[in-house]
């Protein structure tokens, strides 16, 4: 046999050498090699032949990059188009399955791209973004890191860390009714002070920044606000009376009004659609504060350490300093301040990058509601999944219509195309289905879009699926993307047909390898089933929720927020609505996520056993249908003494009692203050959300007017004129705040 | 402008396939330029003369026919197209030119240092 030179290098020289060229110059190669090995062995004729190849990498002889026979191109494509629609329209099923798959997997990703892009535009508007940092309190007794610090952080940080440019600080507790000229807006906001703009750039439509927030008593509206209270007049130097509610974005709970003065409006927010992850109607100045210190309307925390659920804190860092830097200077103050607080003790303060916050973690106290970033791995991951066996459905049908099509092949290839050709052709036809997905998915995610947004989630999220335009490109990426994805396994295999077997014998291509086929069979199959079993799963899940049995029937009863008016006054309007069945006030809802906890203790065996605490009226009980075990109802008048009880049956059972009625008439330590008398037992009913996945211990209800905030609504549910009644007669009773209810 | 560019290796290689007239391809130039020049060539940079030469028209090339030796590769031999020639005595001419006009007395250079 004769001596051959090694195939890589050969392979290599065939790869880069002018094709023209390439047969002679590889047969001068040849000859000198085996001349070579003749003369100084095979070793000695690599080596040169090695040096040979290399030196004939030159830009005379290696092939151009362009093809001097290049053809027409474009008439080329515009075959492949046209035999790509007519395929199309041809196999009009299986072309219809191809697309409407591609489509609903590709509507729900970009559904899930809108989101993210939602979640990513948070925040981005301010121009020292990538210095600026939450501080976080990671408290030793809490279960996550709350986005609340002490309130004296901001001057520590301010005046003894040089690395610090600058800090504000928002501090909660400003929510009420601002009222100017008989015109009433509900404000909800925070204290700042003038750092507030050097740290973020916040623009304003009217009023001076600098000065903005300098002054006692001034504060920033946002333009709705505006527009609400002043409507076409100019709204800078206006002064408006506030009374305070103690409303704030966690809750809308109100106190009763309290007067805290007169304010000037100072600056409107400009509203140009910036999305932010703090949420606020109002900015006063912190230099307000002393003033409300000295009336005793708010606390001073100027000094104080301990509690550290009513402030938060960004600082902007100067350039050129980092993170590490100041998690340094926080661990200082942590470590010193702390030592002295019991329950703060080994406390740490952490610092969060603005760009982190949305999409982020899920930490306490945050000044918003949003969907914590795991949700959107999850969702990602799904999106992913979709795609995937989305993109393996279109695979195997490709090439399960391969035998249709070998023909077709066999006669390309015969006319001179190659297999890049027939790539080419097949990862067109595959970009052309992907595009008529995309129109379709656009078409799908109009109405999924309206869907998603109607779920009640979305009343907190606040999406915002608005596409920009770049969302659009993404979109159109995305779509070449899946079709190279979705077309690249099929153009692979298709084109690999011979020509003479593709027509000659169709039978060679069942019997042909299927193992890769097969594999990504089962794959798609797997993961249709795991599709289909988790949402019967889910479904199930959902279906037990809302047949949860509670222990109490909610059906017909309306929860309406009493925004501080008088529960009497509301009792007695809403009761003479026809079509009002019973009317019970409660301090809040039971089964909506809420409870507070109280002691019960036998004064006898000092039993002590903890317990739900409701404040509730003789009502409560019939409004529920829940039923009394044993004893009385609560009275229907409070008494001043207000000493009576009702407690249910997990309760007796808790304080030692064998039989409800054993402990009826006895008196039983409500909390640390006084006896109450057990006046009646009954019937145990769920308190907790049936996802909680918590059990109902004892509960203890008690008459206290004083600390309702809700009324329950029993209506009949044959009445249809009952709702607009309800709102008519909320607005006679209350013609400042809107009806505020739910079921 | 010069008329005909011809470098200094594209003329050596112009010239052996001249000599080698009807048997120049690429083995044998190359092996014919060691020998009577007792210079080293490269395939590369003899076949990237070979293609430039025939680019500007002084060579032109056939292919022969496939041998066993070659492992079925066919030859490409070379000659000398008129043009080519031509060239060929252009630098030629030039040269003597450029011979005849040096003094005498410059080439008589002793040897002295």
């Amino acid at each position: 046999m004769k001596p051959f030179p090694p195939k890589y290098l050969l392979r290599f020289f065939h790869w880069f050498c002018h094709p023209e060229l390439h047969r002679y110059i590889e047969g001068d190669l040849l000859e000198l090699y085996e001349e070579r090995v003749k003369d100084s062995g095979r070793r000695k004729a690599n080596v040169k032949f090695a040096l040979d190849v290399l030196l004939l990498f030159r830009l005379s002889i290696i092939r151009p990059l362009k093809y001097p026979q290049a053809l027409n191109h474009m008439a080329m494509y515009k075959n492949y188009f046209k035999v790509g629609i007519r395929n199309i329209l041809k196999y009009k099923t299986f072309s219809f399955i191809n697309i409407f798959g591609l489509a609903v997997a590709m509507s729900v990703c970009m559904l899930i791209i809108l989101m993210l892009a939602d979640q990513k535009s948070y925040d981005q508007f301010h121009t020292k973004k990538d210095r600026i940092y939450r501080v976080l309190l990671n408290a030793l007794n809490n279960k996550r890191p709350a986005a609340t610090n002490p309130f004296p952080l901001n001057a520590t940080l301010k005046s003894n860390y040089p690395i610090v440019e600058d800090a504000t600080f928002l501090m909660r507790g400003f929510g009420g009714d601002a009222l100017y000229n008989q015109k009433f807006a509900m404000l909800k906001g925070y204290f700042t002070d003038t750092s507030f703009f050097n740290v973020f750039d916040y623009e304003l439509e009217y009023g001076d920044k600098a000065n903005a927030l300098a002054n006692p008593n001034t504060m920033i509206i946002t333009q709705d606000i505006a527009v609400k209270l002043f409507g076409n007049e100019y709204p800078v130097g206006k002064t408006i009376s506030f009374s305070d509610r103690g409303i704030d974005t966690w809750t809308d709970e109100a106190k009763p009004p309290v007067d805290w003065g007169e304010y000037t409006i100072t600056g409107v927010l400009a509203n140009n659609g910036v999305k932010s992850h703090l949420e606020f109607d109002v900015l006063v100045s912190s230099s307000s504060l002393p003033i409300l210190y000295s009336e005793n309307k708010v606390e001073d925390l100027s000094n104080n350490w301990a509690k550290h659920w009513r402030c938060y804190n960004y600082v902007l860092l100067r350039e050129g300093h980092d993170i590490n830097d100041l998690s340094r200077a926080l661990d200082q103050i942590a470590t010193s301040k702390f030592d002295d607080i019991d329950y703060l003790k080994g406390s740490e303060f952490l610092a969060q990058p603005l760009g982190n916050i949305t999409p982020g973690p899920l930490y306490g106290n945050a000044p918003s509601n949003s969907l914590p970033n795991f949700v959107y791995y999850i969702l990602s991951t799904l999106a992913f999944v979709i795609m995937l066996s989305a993109c393996l459905n279109y695979a195997n049908l490709s090439i399960a219509r391969a035998i249709t099509r070998s023909k077709e092949i066999g006669v390309r290839k015969v006319n001179g195309a190659k297999r890049e050709n027939l790539i080419s052709q097949f990862l067109s036809e595959a970009m052309i289905t992907t595009l008529l997905a995309l129109v379709l998915a656009n078409i799908l995610l109009i109405g999924l879009k309206k869907a998603f947004l109607n779920l009640w989630i979305n009343e907190h999220l606040k999406f915002d699926l608005h596409a920009q335009w770049f969302v659009y490109f993404i979109f159109l990426g995305f779509a070449l993307f899946i079709g190279l994805i979705a077309g690249l396994f099929p153009a692979l295999k298709l084109s690999k047909y011979k020509p003479v077997i593709s027509m000659k014998n169709l039978e060679v291509f069942r019997i042909g390898r299927l193992r890769i086929r097969k594999i990504m069979t089962s794959v798609q199959f797997v993961l249709s089933l795991l599709f289909i079993i988790t949402s019967i799963v889910i479904y199930n899940q959902f279906r037990y929720f809302l047949q949860f049995e509670y222990g109490f029937n909610p059906q017909s009863v309306v929860n309406i927020n009493l925004q501080s008016n008088d529960y009497q006054i509301v009792k007695n309007e809403l009761g003479s609505i026809p079509g009002v069945l019973d009317i019970s006030g409660c301090a809040y809802i039971p089964a909506t996520g809420r409870n507070d906890g109280t002691t019960l203790t036998r004064p006898s065996t000092d039993t002590t056993t903890n317990a739900i605490d409701l404040h509730v009226d003789n009502s409560f009980l019939n409004i529920l249908d829940i039923n009394l075990i044993a004893g009385r109802n609560l009275p229907k008048v409070a008494r001043d003494t207000n000493d009576y009880v009702l407690i249910n049956t997990q309760a007796v059972m808790k304080l030692g009692y064998d039989h409800p009625a054993s402990i009826v008439g006895e008196l039983i330590n409500v909390g640390k203050n006084r006896p109450h008398k057990v006046i009646g037992v009954f019937e145990d009913f769920n308190f907790f959300l049936p996802f909680s996945g918590r059990r109902t211990g004892p509960i203890a209800l008690r008459h206290e007017p004083t600390r309702f905030k809700y009324v329950m609504v029993k209506i009949d549910p044959e009445n249809n004129q009952v709702m607009s009644d309800l709102n008519e007669k909320w607005r006679l009773i209350d013609p400042i705040h809107p009806i505020d209810y739910e079921y | 402008m010069k008329k005909y560019q011809l470098g200094e290796f594209e003329e050596v290689v112009m010239l052996t396939v001249g000599i080698l007239y009807g048997e120049a391809y690429g083995v044998s130039i190359k092996k014919e330029i060691e020998q009577r020049l007792d210079r080293s060539v490269s395939v590369g940079a003899l076949q990237s003369a070979l293609k430039r030469l025939e680019n500007k028209g002084y060579l032109r090339s056939y292919a022969g026919e496939a041998t066993q030796e070659r492992a079925g590769r066919p030859k490409r031999y070379f000659e000398i197209t008129a043009y080519g020639k031509r060239a060929l005595e252009y630098v030629r001419s030039t040269r003597n030119a450029l011979w005849d006009a040096i003094p005498k007395i410059a080439l008589d250079v002793k040897y002295l240092s």
